[in-house]
């Protein structure tokens, strides 16, 4: 047995012969380059496996089988408001990296009670030096407004379309889950400008974690770094807010959205 | 066979103790794969009962599909692309583009550095939190809960707590109460009126949470805030009670139109 080549594995004369426009040529390409090395088509196979047998067994949705698109299409804005929360989602997501860069996440430098700290300086900085600062700063901030409304009027919907009714319980309660993160994120951000709104609506965070029985001191000493407000809680706020529920909302939102596909749409009647 | 010879999970038996492996472990040929009611019966505890509801729910989906009068079709309604695509890529750049002339109309203000020394005349959070602020408001109602002997049952700032852990269960309990197959308001006058109900509470909570614009007395709006979210509740179910006859007949017809009885 030769070691040589065998002529019907060379992919790349079996690719001179086609007529391919060089889009084709260049995806090629790249697929047999990877191909070689990792054998992705078996993972291909599969996944293309997966995809037909999902969607053979996927059942005609509920405006299909009755034939209700000409009823229906009215309500289609009321039925789009999960993903314009995604969206908004988006929006805050890509203005918050961008206004990260340049937000200090820091009480020092004040000397009095009173006077401006570190965050509320580069709260200033971004509004009056940065280029398009102040735009951006808005954006995020309306992003979050429409983000909150949006969740608030999707449970709307839900409930009075009876959506969240029985093979759907699981995805309710992860709903509602949701909607608390949501307000999570919105309080961590409201507390990161540090000034006096932020600093006293803190201090009810705080009062409300302290008069919580058995967890409560230990929730204030994790979620707001203690008993009284300063930079620990600044701190940590800042690491909620751009650390962790990022990463937990989004994985939350997948699962949401993953059951959803799974499940099916509930259409009313 | 005697019961010391009874083979054991590793082959050996329960005689005496192999330190050499025993016997090699047997393998079933290919042909010879055990089926689910073999493997059923060697399997015990959680396994078996694995295996067995595995198999009813396969019968039960067997015998649903052999009872259904559900005809599968080809793909109805709209292709992915280019109706869908465009379709979503309107709303999105419509929304996003809202977002950004909002953002541009009313941009964000700003207010004074934080200052532990100084509490502001009026602390608020946003606008989504004040149902919950509205909560922490409750306590004028607090002697009111008390049972035993006029003592409050617990602090002002507990019974807020505890007023959001209530809201969120009762939110939560809703699927497990509300069941069927029933989708329109119409159809359930009840669960629509609960719903209005809800609404119309978190705006008097947002209400009572911003007392201070308001220019009437503390225990009026106390009692607002509990009255109207149930007179709206009944208002709600007395209206759809009253639309309902109608609404079934039409929902009746077009389902017997697309479905005659046989």
């Amino acid at each position: 047995m030769s070691l040589k080549k065998q002529d019907e594995m060379d992919h790349n004369a079996w690719l001179k012969n086609q007529d391919l426009t060089v889009i084709e040529t260049a995806f090629l390409t790249t697929l047999i380059w990877l191909d070689k090395r990792l054998r992705i088509v078996d993972y291909l196979e599969l996944l293309e496996t997966m995809y037909y047998r999902a969607n053979l067994q996927m059942p005609k949705s509920h405006t299909e089988q009755y034939d209700l698109d000409n009823k229906f299409w009215y309500w289609y804005p009321l039925y789009s408001l999960g993903s314009l929360s995604i969206v908004a989602y988006l929006v805050a997501a890509v203005s918050g990296a961008l206004l990260g860069f340049y937000y200090a996440p820091s009480t020092a430098g004040a000397a009095v009670q009173g006077d401006p700290t570190a965050a509320y300086d580069s709260l200033v900085m971004i509004m009056k030096d940065v280029q398009f600062g102040y735009m951006l700063r808005s954006i995020h901030r309306w992003a979050a407004q429409f983000m909150v409304a949006a969740v608030f009027l999707h449970m709307l919907r839900v409930y009075f379309t009876g959506s969240y009714k029985e093979p759907r319980e699981v995805n309710w309660i992860l709903g509602i889950v949701l909607i608390g993160l949501t307000l999570l994120f919105g309080f961590s951000g409201y507390v990161l400008p540090w000034k006096q709104l932020s600093y006293w609506a803190a201090q009810i965070g705080v009062e409300m974690a302290l008069a919580t029985p058995i967890v409560g001191e230990w929730a204030a000493q994790l979620l707001f770094g203690g008993f009284t407000l300063g930079q620990a809680t600044l701190v940590r706020m800042y690491i909620l807010h751009v650390f962790v529920l990022p990463f937990v909302v989004t994985g939350l939102i997948a699962l949401h959205v993953g059951i959803v596909w799974v499940q099916g749409i509930a259409e009313p009647h | 066979m005697t019961d010391n010879d009874t083979p054991m999970t590793d082959g050996g038996t329960d005689t005496e103790a192999r330190t050499d492996g025993g016997p090699p472990a047997t393998v079933p040929p290919d042909d010879e794969t055990p089926t689910w009611s073999d493997r059923k019966e060697r399997s015990q505890g959680l396994a078996q009962l694995t295996y067995q509801y595995f198999e009813r729910s396969r019968r039960e989906d067997e015998n649903l599909r052999a009872e259904s009068t559900y005809v599968e079709r080809d793909v109805l309604g709209f292709p992915t692309w280019p109706h869908e695509t465009l379709r979503n890529l309107a709303i999105t750049s419509f929304f996003v583009g809202i977002m950004i002339l909002v953002a541009a109309l009313m941009p964000a203000h700003f207010g004074e550095p934080a200052n532990a020394g100084s509490t502001p005349a009026i602390i608020l959070p946003d606008w989504y939190l004040y149902w919950s602020f509205g909560l922490l408001k409750l306590n004028p109602i607090n002697p009111e809960l008390a049972v035993l002997g006029g003592n409050i049952v617990m602090g002002n700032e507990l019974l807020g707590i505890v007023a959001h852990g209530v809201i969120f269960g009762v939110i939560g309990l809703v699927p497990f109460l509300n069941k069927g197959s029933a989708r329109r308001p119409v159809e359930q006058p009840f669960w629509a009126a609960v719903g209005v109900t809800g609404v119309v509470l978190a705006f008097t909570l947002a209400a009572l949470a911003i007392q201070n614009f308001f220019p009437i007395s503390l225990d009026l709006l106390i009692t607002l805030t509990f009255l109207l979210p149930v007179l709206g509740g009944i208002i709600t179910y007395a209206v759809l009670k009253t639309m309902r006859e109608g609404y079934m007949y039409d929902l009746n017809r077009r389902y017997y139109m697309l479905r005659p009885p046989k």
